[in-house]
């Protein structure tokens, strides 16, 4: 039940990060495979005195820099697949069935690291049906994940 | 009213002995660090804390005083339900360890706190250095910031960084920008961000090598560390980009986490984070260290394990993912075309690392991904390897040389601040890349005492190669004083700068630029005489050798022609000692001089 409540709160999430474009001016990195759209980088300068434009963002009290649209849920993993730039680097490790990215979804969503190497290869069978068309939102990224793991006999006790 | 009164008690009742026992604990190496008290590090604000907020200190004069601090700070925190431990639970801790206060839930009433230590645990701290990148050369000296590793090894996409940068307002046109952060008038922050936010700006979007140093900090350092950044929330500190900058502020964090290191203890002029890396590991703080390439490096990797046929394909797959069904394409056995598809997906993502997000590119990289899903996977080669930076020579440089001009000889003696130039031992730099701050030579020959030969004050140099997959610019930009040929050798302050292109054959690197200069001097009529022309030179690795061929050319609008071409060597005797060897021919119209030098280079600090 809790972990269903997780994975309701993780669509929430997307959800409130699509009202708001992800990233906002001068954080965006970048064209995405998917979701949102991107802003000029306009942080070249900034490089120079390693500069943060307004307020500065700390942990819990984030959500004020365009940065971080959902300040205080994150970072427990929930809206991992929200934030600018993670979906992309999911759907390429969930294609390849390996990477940094997956491996954080799997530890965010409480995959034990024993069942790591089978949810990867689970993720990677089920690459098109998650990841079904390029327009897809990271909420229906979650569904289908979610949907995948419940017909998998070792994955869905996770869910 | 009665916590006040509470405390006279108690301060009545304890009489000299904590009297005493504040003076002592005044001076504990760990209560100077977590007022940031600077014990000698920088010139300014010497024995006084580096914070620059009324807010952090709860004494009138706390900024200047740590004993006054302590006092303070003991009346606000002794009291149980003090609304000031919430804000400060690592001087919290700090008293309640000395003085053996045993209160057993002492940030019970800390709601807000409480909240953000649970989600805030590490067991791990790692200092994050993102190597200097091409092509920006505010970067060339690197960043550093700090992750903390909530324990599992393979999710540090979990993690959150600490990264200390100046807060500017987005309003602020660009020049003014970098004055303001070079001379101070930008407060500085600590900010707590996910970590995978850094790994998208840096190994992603500016495309650079990441170097990770698991620091030597035990669970109860981690912690200290972890209170204490809650104590900078909000807090404004100065922020110069010389030496008080990101990686001066993360040396003062780890000063909490494990006082009387030693870190802050040597004076600076500037704090580079390659000097940061260095002075943690040569007091045996880094435990490990990793490296993470950036995307570019991934893509070279990816495409240095293809033919040049492959290699061609690969790039043509990336504008049209339909070739994928074509025998073209399938003809290649089902390991080299999962290679292929790999290459060409994450060139798509290169390219386009910038742009706004368009239909077609998204097409382009789902169809991509789709063909990787369908085709088995790649196997890992071992990651490319390169030199750390901290193995990189000192930044600072004196040199000494002897050489002859037109007949002739002559002595030089010659100090950079900072920090390389292409012939310097490449070891730990970013290849083609050159940034000198700094630099004065002055030269004496037989007839003359020394005087001023040149002045750099910058001079940076990105030259990357283009190839199938990446098509950057190379461009130089420089400025000073420096003799030249004008009706006879004079000091001229000139500007110049250009761009062009580079390309790679093995290890030689041509290069091709278009430039302009403009200049000053006592002979030219006008005050500022511009020109325009070109350099075309080659670079020839080889290791400890370094060789450079070049040749550069200057037409004025005074009419005046001049070209400088040189042939230079440099051999690299270790770390921190260089030998170059430099012929140099200058022309002007109808004459010229010849002059050859050998010079030893040493490098420091």
């Amino acid at each position: 039940m809790k972990k269903y409540f997780l994975a309701a709160a993780l669509l929430g999430a997307s959800f409130s990060a699509h009202a708001v474009a992800p990233g906002g001016p001068g954080c965006g990195w970048g064209n995405l495979v998917f979701e949102g759209k991107s802003g000029m980088p306009v942080h070249l300068l900034a490089t120079i005195v390693n500069g943060t434009s307004g307020n500065a963002t700390f942990g819990m009290t984030s959500g004020t820099n365009g940065c971080d649209t959902n300040g205080s849920l994150t970072y427990s993993g929930e809206s991992l697949l929200s934030m600018n730039g993670v979906l992309e680097e999911v759907a390429q490790d969930m294609a390849t069935g390996d990477g940094e990215a997956l491996t954080a979804l799997s530890v965010s969503i409480g995959v034990p690291s024993q069942e790591r190497a089978h949810f990867n290869t689970v993720m990677r069978e089920n690459f098109s049906t998650i990841f079904s068309h390029q327009d897809v939102s990271a909420g229906e990224v979650m569904q289908n994940i979610t949907a995948v793991m419940q017909r998998d006999q070792k994955l869905a006790q996770y869910i | 009213m009665r916590c006040g009164f509470l405390c006279v008690l108690l301060f009545v009742f304890a009489g000299p002995s904590v009297a005493a026992d504040f003076e002592h604990l005044a001076r504990q190496p760990r209560w100077q660090a977590l007022l940031h008290i600077n014990p000698g590090a920088t010139l300014r604000d010497r024995h006084r804390s580096y914070v620059d907020d009324d807010a952090f200190f709860l004494a009138a004069d706390g900024a200047g005083d740590p004993l006054a601090e302590l006092r303070a700070t003991y009346d606000a925190l002794r009291p149980a339900e003090s609304p000031e431990r919430c804000r400060f639970p690592a001087r919290y801790r700090f008293l309640a360890e000395h003085l053996n206060w045993s209160d057993p839930v002492p940030f019970e009433h800390c709601a807000e706190y409480q909240e953000w230590r649970g989600a805030v645990h590490a067991k791990r701290a790692v200092l994050v250095f993102p190597a200097a990148y091409l092509n920006s050369p505010s970067s060339m000296f690197g960043h550093t910031l700090m992750r903390l590793d909530q324990g599992d090894d393979g999710a540090v996409w979990l993690s959150w960084a600490i990264n200390f940068g100046a807060v500017t307002t987005e309003d602020d046109n660009s020049l003014f920008y970098i004055y303001r952060g070079l001379a101070g008038g930008y407060p500085g922050r600590f900010n707590l961000v996910p970590y995978v936010q850094k790994i998208q700006q840096y190994s992603n979007m500016e495309s650079r090598d990441i170097w990770e140093y698991t620091l030597e900090l035990d669970q109860s350092q981690i912690d200290w560390l972890i209170d204490h950044l809650w104590e900078l929330k909000d807090i404004n500190f100065d922020y110069y980009f010389f030496d008080e900058n990101c990686s001066f502020r993360l040396l003062e964090l780890v000063e909490v986490a494990r006082p009387g290191s030693g870190l802050l203890d040597e004076l600076r002029f500037a704090e580079l984070p390659v000097n940061t890396v260095r002075a943690l590991d040569q007091r045996g703080l880094v435990r490990e260290r990793d490296y993470r390439p950036s995307k570019e490096v991934e893509l070279q990797a990816l495409s240095d394990r293809l033919s040049e046929d492959e290699r061609a394909l690969a790039r043509r797959l990336a504008d049209n993912p339909q070739l994928a069904d074509q025998p073209l394409f399938t003809d290649y056995p089902r390991s080299r075309q999962a290679l292929m598809a790999r290459t060409a997906y994450r060139y798509v993502r290169f390219v386009n690392r910038k742009a706004a997000r368009s239909d077609d590119v998204a097409g382009r990289s789902f169809a991509l991904l789709t063909l990787m899903n369908r085709l088995p996977e790649v196997t890992a080669t071992a990651a490319p390897t390169k030199a750390p930076p901290e193995v990189g020579h000192g930044s600072q440089m004196l040199a000494a040389s002897a050489g002859q001009r037109g007949g002739d000889d002559f002595g030089e003696f010659t100090y950079r601040l900072t920090y390389h130039d292409l012939l310097d031992n490449r070891r730990g730099f970013l290849d083609g890349a050159q940034i000198q701050g700094l630099g004065v030579t002055l030269r004496s020959t037989e007839s003359q005492a020394a005087e001023l030969e040149r002045l750099d004050l910058v001079s940076i140099r990105s030259l990357t190669p283009r190839d199938r997959f990446s098509k950057p610019l190379s461009w130089y930009v420089e400025g000073g004083l420096e003799r030249t040929w004008a009706g006879r050798r004079r000091l001229a302050r000139y500007v110049q700068g250009g761009a062009g292109g580079s390309w790679r054959f093995g290890a030689l690197q041509p290069y091709l630029l278009a430039s302009v200069r403009a200049e000053n001097n006592s002979d030219f009529a006008p005050l500022v005489t511009t020109g325009g022309g070109g350099e075309a030179g080659i670079l020839y690795d080889a290791g400890r050798w370094q060789w450079q061929l070049a040749s550069a050319g200057h037409y004025f609008t005074n009419d005046v022609y001049r070209h400088r071409s040189r042939l230079a060597v440099q051999y690299a005797l270790g770390q921190q000692h260089g030998v170059r060897a430099l012929i140099e021919r200058e022309g002007w119209r109808g004459d010229g001089d010849t002059e050859f030098k050998v010079q030893w280079r040493w490098y420091y600090d």
